[in-house]
């Protein structure tokens, strides 16, 4: 009876812990995974909550009205280039743009959720002056209309699909973001859409790239930090290296850099270097450093729909493994992503969350959310990052592959890279360009991308001049760019 | 002795808890302007305190238990009131049967001294209910667990419940393990062939639970654990509904326009209740399908917010506390399987339906206990408590035997 009794015991605390189990789990979803459920399109709320609330306002860091509502109709920036370019942030009429701000923060837009005392005023307020919350942005409105143009002014980049990203490295904080092909939402026609190429998909935060050679930012970091000599040691590139019976690492336009250091193969991006690199120190580590830098991970972010990049686990040959070195072999990354790799490089190996909202205020001026910055994650100890950051100073001052981003009065530091993809059996190559400046009076990342480059091309001649029109521009522009107050 | 009795949980919670129904339906009442509301608004706090305060003039029962199970009750009613009325006033009156019914099982345990005679009857009946639905059944949700009889329509695995916690605690107290096989694994299979998994589940885990309880041997508990995951992985391989549902589980997201439906609407539904809920009688809780029976929990989080779901998920564990309190102070082998059955039977599929609505574990269509739309189920839940009851009652009857005989001595 006795033994019997210790039993119960043991049955009550089986089904006391399951019911734990189900408040924790409980609690971390919703609030992990709350307001991605609640945003999402089919949820029927929203559309009754239309029906009875004025959609709030959506501003700029500055106070720049980017979206207003006028008699039920949605307005957005009087300028033509404003709206384009910021199309796919703030996100279209038609709810085309998936996790847009119009979109993924419907619920501040339309008031869903607030305090107690604002929804005790919201009752209180006849309905057809009811107004949901202004949310303030971090954008600059300034920067963001003119980015799509930079890319226009060099005959390379011109028309060509991509995306930017600018970002302050030390807040997380979202500068601008684009991605092209942009359309205007108030005069776009349907014609117009079928001639661009998938017009409503955010390049930025939603395009998975093959990283190419900016992937080596990580694989450098997963060799210093399994051979701490590395940097004393030299490598010989003969131009290719066969892995396998079918398959030999060719560097760009098969050129024989002869012997190396690891700062010197970085600074000109020596693939074959990379992918003995790779094969050196094996599938499980370069696996490890890519995770820690964000890849395998699931993005939670709190104000931005980021796609999960990915390092591949199954299916991993030697041919793959060494091709991984160099960013190869399936791996994918977003624009935003190779971004916050630079700006986890810029801030001594602390990757910043990035962050889009300033804050959220209801119409009668009370404070629903206010800024808090929060680091992500830690991909990568202090000395590895600031040993990455020489290394990219040399990349693009040093006379390496990303020179054509130099500005002498700033301190720019980068990665380019030319990465491969085929598409409908055609190749397809990709332009990156990811860095920031060293300057502490202006911390800022930014990533270019350009889709389809012409062959023989590279990131450093393709997106490495686009970069160098942001930087000059936020240099010139330096005392508005980071100024936050409205 | 009835100082002891007045002292937990007390008058006044009953009284406040009372009152949050009365306003609550007052509040629903004007707002719909029905009549009927505010008849449920006087009918409800009437029926909590006959539960709770009548009843254990009569008989020496747990108030704390009566008062969570009556809580849970009315707050289904409640629900249903806003959500759909029609149903809000057949609930009522299943809440009004299942209080009878649950005397009656208080009764029927403090009275019947020969079980034997009644256990073998119960199966035979038992047996050939949970058969009728694979002959004659209607599919409601993919399962075909449901008998119409002419205007009354009924769930038989409900009923059968009560049946299997009643002989299951008798064949054990007697060790007479073939029989105890025998009936478990039989109701098992005519629940597979209704296609009505999550039902199966919570039979499964209650039979393995009190084997384990009673008779403590590793060994043989380890054989039916490894049974029902081979049952489990051949579920998985032979039906395509069971793999649809996994599949669902996994992602809902992924077809949220068809199969994930009804999952992604109920996480939506928690998800906008934020912490403290939109509030009785806002939001839109009949988005959900099957709002009312399996995804009432998710409707509570919307309207009462996430803070409130976990106070339920608290009421359910003290429920278990006092179930197996009273399962743990009964003399009898016979009652304290009783009770641990019935408590670990309301307690798992509690867990089976919170857990497949929080997305936690794949959805099986079973009943949450009390709340949900459902006479069967609400009335076979408050049988459930009324065993817990009537032995907790017994157990005080003993008491005073033995203090009356010690007085003596």
């Amino acid at each position: 009876m006795k033994r019997q009794r210790h039993r119960f015991k043991m049955i009550a605390l089986f089904l006391f812990a399951l019911f734990l189990l189900l408040g924790l789990y409980g609690v971390w979803s919703v609030t992990h995974y709350g307001s991605r459920w609640f945003s999402y399109a089919g949820n029927p709320r929203l559309a009754a909550q239309k029906e009875n609330v004025v959609e709030g306002d959506i501003l700029d860091r500055h106070g720049t009205v980017l979206a207003s509502t006028d008699d039920g109709r949605r307005i957005f920036s009087s300028s033509p280039q404003a709206r384009a370019a910021m199309v796919h942030v703030l996100g279209d009429r038609n709810g085309m743009i998936a996790n847009s701000v119009e979109t993924f923060q419907a619920g501040y837009l339309y008031g869903y959720q607030s305090s107690l005392s604002d929804a005790v005023h919201l009752l209180m307020t006849p309905s057809d002056v009811r107004k949901g919350n202004t949310v303030t942005l971090t954008l600059d409105a300034g920067l963001n209309t003119v980015l799509p143009g930079f890319f226009q002014l060099h005959p390379l980049s011109a028309g060509k699909n991509g995306a930017a990203v600018v970002m302050n490295y030390l807040t997380g904080e979202v500068l601008a973001m684009t991605s092209l092909p942009c359309f205007d939402p108030d005069t776009v026609t349907d014609a117009d859409i079928a001639s661009l190429d998938h017009p409503f998909w955010n390049r930025a935060t939603q395009a998975l790239y093959p990283p190419g050679s900016t992937f080596k930012i990580v694989t450098s970091a997963a060799a210093m930090k399994a051979i701490p000599d590395i940097q004393s040691q030299s490598f010989e590139c003969t131009g290719t290296l066969p892995v396998s019976e079918t398959f030999a690492v060719h560097d760009f336009n098969s050129v024989t850099h002869g012997t190396l250091s690891l700062r010197d193969a970085f600074r000109r991006s020596c693939n074959c270097v990379y992918a003995s690199l790779a094969l050196k120190l094996g599938d499980d580590a370069l696996r490890s450093a890519a995770e820690s830098f964000g890849f395998n991970q699931n993005f939670l972010f709190r104000d931005l729909v980021v796609y999960n990049s990915s390092y591949p686990v199954s299916n991993r040959t030697f041919d793959a493994i060494a091709a991984s070195g160099y960013g190869q072999s399936a791996l994918t990354a977003t624009p935003v992503h190779m971004c916050l790799i630079s700006a986890a490089v810029a801030n001594g190996g602390t990757m910043p969350e990035p962050r889009l909202i300033r804050s959220v205020k209801t119409a009668s001026g009370s404070q629903v959310l206010s800024f808090s910055t929060a680091s992500a994650r830690r991909v990568c100890s202090d000395e590895i990052a600031s040993e990455l950051s020489s290394m990219m100073k040399d990349v693009v001052q040093g006379g390496g592959s990303g020179n054509l981003a130099d500005i002498p009065s700033l301190d720019i530091r980068g990665k380019t890279g030319t990465a491969e993809s085929s598409l409908n059996g055609e190749k397809i190559n990709y332009a990156w360009f990811t860095g920031f400046n060293a300057q502490p009076e202006l911390p800022v990342a930014v990533c270019i991308l350009v889709e389809n480059i012409p062959d023989g091309e590279t990131g450093g001649t393709v997106s490495a001049p686009v970069a160098k029109d942001v930087f000059m521009w936020l240099k010139n522009n330096i005392s508005q760019v980071l100024s936050s107050d409205p | 002795m009835s100082k002891k009795h007045n002292r937990t949980p007390g008058r006044r919670l009953v009284a406040v808890v009372m009152l949050f129904y009365f306003l609550a339906f007052l509040l629903l009442a004007v707002r719909k302007s029905s009549r009927e509301g505010y008849i449920l608004s006087i009918a409800v706090p009437l029926m909590i305190f006959l539960g709770t305060n009548l009843l254990p003039h009569m008989f020496k029962a747990d108030r704390l238990l009566l008062s969570l199970s009556n809580f849970l009750c009315a707050l289904g009613v409640l629900i249903l009131y806003d959500t759909n009325p029609a149903y809000a006033y057949q609930q009522a009156v299943s809440y009004g049967i299942g209080l009878l019914s649950m005397v009656i099982c208080i009764l029927l345990v403090r009275s019947v001294f020969s079980w034997r005679l009644l256990v073998w009857p119960l199966i035979l009946i038992s047996l050939l209910l949970l058969a009728l639905p694979v002959l004659w059944g209607k599919e409601t949700n993919g399962a075909k667990n449901w008998i119409a009889l002419g205007p009354v329509s009924f769930q038989p695995s409900e009923v059968v419940k009560l049946s299997l916690v009643i002989s299951l605690a008798w064949f054990m107290s007697r060790r007479k393990m073939i029989p105890w096989l025998l009936f478990s694994v039989l109701c098992l299979i005519l629940l597979m062939l209704q296609k009505d998994l999550g039902t199966a589940l919570l039979y499964y885990m209650t039979a393995l639970m009190l084997y384990w309880a009673s008779a403590g041997s590793m060994i043989f508990t380890g054989i039916g654990i490894l049974g029902g995951c081979a049952a489990a992985v051949y579920g998985y391989n032979q039906f395509s509904h069971v793999r649809r549902r996994v599949a669902i589980w996994l992602n809902p997201w992924a077809d949220f326009e068809n199969a994930g439906y009804q999952l992604v609407q109920g996480l939506m539904a928690i998800a906008s209740g934020g912490l403290f809920g939109v509030g009785l009688g806002l939001g839109m809780p009949t988005a959900i399908p099957v709002y009312e029976s399996d995804f009432i929990f998710a409707v509570i989080c919307e309207q009462f917010g996430l803070i409130f779901g976990i106070c339920v998920l608290l009421m359910y564990i003290a429920l278990i506390w006092r179930g197996v309190s009273v399962a743990m102070s009964a003399r009898r082998s016979f009652h304290s399987l009783l009770a641990m059955g019935s408590t670990v039977l309301l307690g798992f599929q509690t867990f089976v339906i919170i857990g497949g609505v929080l997305k936690l574990i794949p959805l099986t269509g079973v009943t949450m206990p009390f709340v949900s739309y459902g006479g069967t189920s609400l009335i076979s839940s408050l049988c459930l408590i009324g065993f817990i009851q009537g032995v907790g009652s017994m157990n005080e009857s003993d008491l005073e035997e033995d203090t009356h005989l010690a007085m003596l001595g």
